[in-house]
């Protein structure tokens, strides 16, 4: 495979993951939110 | 060159393999117990067990290959390369301290006990993501170094030892997890510590002993290789003094942070494990120390391999010269002794990575993000999946992967020079909070493809040497946190204060130590006073733990 493309790819999947992260922890806080305002927690 | 076993070689081979496989299956019953176990080993471990496992882990297939490279190719000066991991002498005393008071899993979990809020936890999402991917990376590019050298011994096609070797690998660490991984590696350690020696050693022997190798570099016109500090002037040439100070800072300054180098993130665990604070300190120190002894004792044997072999000019030939002088000069039956080493050495990185990773995707990801209240039972089992995808994606990653070095360097720098400073802040500076620890990260990803690829390639700007690109990220990066620190508020003074009693940072600290004196937390002796701890827990923040 060309290597640029590779390096591309590679670091493509990585940022990926970071953001999924990013995203799940976001999803995670505004949850925990919700609940705290209707009082569940 | 190809190497032909004997039944005695492929014997070592084998019962090294039953070994560590063996010892997997061993401790399968304590790994499968609960979280804790299977990640690390339930925190009771005697200093000496993390500290074989730092030295094993770094240790892996390629070291030999990159310290013969930068050896050969510079002579003694290329040493400095190595000296990165001076920054453990000072973590040892600062940061491992620190960061084990914490009781923190992983490094991405350490971010919600030291900062708090939403930033935090986005903080240690992105953290996670990362070291699932950063481990997964470093297991293909290690995998596929062991695959090179075995197409060189064995001519055989590079993936079989990608594949193969981390596949028997996985055994043990899906078996047993952290307890197969740090006990396997106190037998690889001692294996492969052992097996250096003795090659490079008998490498030494060969060229005729420190004065032979002397004598023939004098002969060879080439006796300034044994100076360390042959440097090519202040600013130019392949080994400038700039560079030096640059690395030198780097790894020693790093000591006071957490996550200066990749390192850090596989020590994070090992300091973990670790049964007390002072056992922690010392299995970092003594792991490093040891590093160092085998970083020396290879130098010296790559000197011995310039003079029975000058002149090489490919990289990819040179590199492979301290596995030469082994297969070259070792006698029949000592071969496949040499090879179980280099399995010993191969297998202790694949194995911590592949539990490494998979701690970040079980602790942060599933369980802090997805389900809290998940079992003992159900977390390992997603240990154990997650472990199964780290592998199968090095083996992706492996064989994307040809040119191993400009990866490798290029990773390493979005990990280490924007946020370089930031992973010091973040321990020494009160004031330092997760929004502007968050925005180094972010800057320092888009910076490193600028400054490394894009704008070079565009001519905006020359070709840089490392050092250079490492104080031009810092720059860019520090002209986006700091204005971002210093415009978003500062963590609560509530959590601070609880941070500062249960870690006890060193720094500038001085308005969260005044509040927590006026609290009667600590005294003036710097001494917590009884339950402190728990006293100074804030009432109501967005969950922690798990």
């Amino acid at each position: 495979m060309n290597q640029a493309l590779a390096t591309v790819i590679g670091m493509t999947i990585a940022y990926a993951a970071s953001f999924l992260g990013l995203i799940l922890a976001y999803r995670a806080w505004r949850s925990h939110q919700k609940k705290n305002r209707n009082g569940d927690v | 060159m190809s190497v032909t076993f004997t039944f005695l070689d492929w014997l070592w081979v084998g019962l090294f393999l039953l070994l560590m496989v063996g010892s997997g299956i061993l401790f399968y019953r304590l790994g499968k117990r609960s979280e804790s176990d299977f990640f690390l080993a339930g925190r009771g471990l005697p200093w000496w067990l993390p500290a074989s496992s730092v030295y094993a882990t770094h240790t892996a297939t390629d070291t030999p290959m990159w310290i013969t490279g930068v050896i050969y190719k510079n002579g003694m000066a290329g040493i400095w390369y190595t000296f990165f991991c001076g920054w453990a002498a000072i973590s040892a005393f600062v940061s491992t301290r620190i960061f084990r008071r914490s009781l923190a899993y992983t490094q991405a979990e350490w971010n919600v006990v030291r900062f708090t809020g939403l930033g935090s936890e986005l903080l240690r999402g992105w953290m996670a993501g990362w070291q699932f991917f950063m481990n997964m990376f470093v297991l293909g590019w290690v995998g596929i170094a062991m695959g090179r050298v075995c197409e060189y011994l064995f001519a055989w096609p590079t993936w079989i030892g990608l594949i193969v070797f981390s596949l028997v690998c996985a055994i043990y660490v899906l078996a047993a997890g952290y307890w197969g991984v740090v006990m396997a590696d106190f037998q690889q350690g001692v294996i492969a510590f052992l097996v250096i020696i003795i090659v490079s050693v008998w490498g030494i022997h060969t060229a005729g002993g420190p004065n032979g190798i002397l004598e023939k570099l004098e002969i060879l016109g080439e006796l300034d290789r044994i100076n360390p500090f042959a440097f090519t002037g202040w600013w130019s040439g392949d080994f400038p003094i700039a560079w030096f100070i640059t690395m030198m800072l780097i790894a020693f300054l790093g000591g006071f942070g957490m996550g200066t180098t990749i390192d850090w993130y596989v020590e994070a665990q090992r300091i973990q494990s670790a049964k007390t604070v002072r056992d922690a300190s010392y299995s970092i120190w003594w792991g490093t120390i040891l590093g160092l002894v085998r970083n020396s004792v290879w130098a010296v044997a790559i000197l011995a391999f310039f003079v029975l072999f000058p002149g090489i000019t490919e990289q990819s030939e040179y590199e492979m010269g301290w596995f030469r002088l082994g297969f070259d000069y070792l006698p029949a039956g000592m071969l496949g002794f040499f090879f179980a080493a280099i399995l010993a050495i191969h297998l202790s990185t694949i194995s911590s990575h592949l539990n490494l990773g998979a701690l970040y995707a079980t602790r942060d990801l599933y369980q802090h993000y997805v389900n809290p209240q998940a079992s003992q039972k159900r977390l390992v089992q997603v240990g154990r999946i997650s472990t199964g995808i780290l592998l199968l994606g090095s083996f992706f990653y492996g064989l994307i992967m040809e040119d191993i070095t400009s990866w490798l360097i290029f990773a390493l720098w979005i990990m280490a020079a924007g946020i370089w400073l930031p992973n010091i802040l973040q321990v020494v500076w009160w004031r330092f909070n997760a929004w502007g620890y968050l925005s180094s990260w972010i800057a320092n990803l888009g910076f490193s493809w600028l400054v490394v690829w894009i704008l070079p390639e565009l001519n905006l700007i020359p070709h840089l040497l490392d050092y250079q690109q490492f104080w031009i990220l810092m720059i860019l990066g520090a002209m986006v946190y700091f204005p971002v620190t210093l415009l978003t508020k500062s963590e609560p003074m509530d959590h601070l204060v609880h941070y500062y009693v249960m870690s006890r940072p060193i720094g500038w600290w001085g308005p969260v130590r005044k509040e927590a004196m006026r609290r009667g937390l600590i005294l003036v002796s710097g001494e917590t006073t009884l339950g402190a701890e728990e006293a100074s827990r804030p009432a109501d923040t967005y969950p922690n733990t798990p």
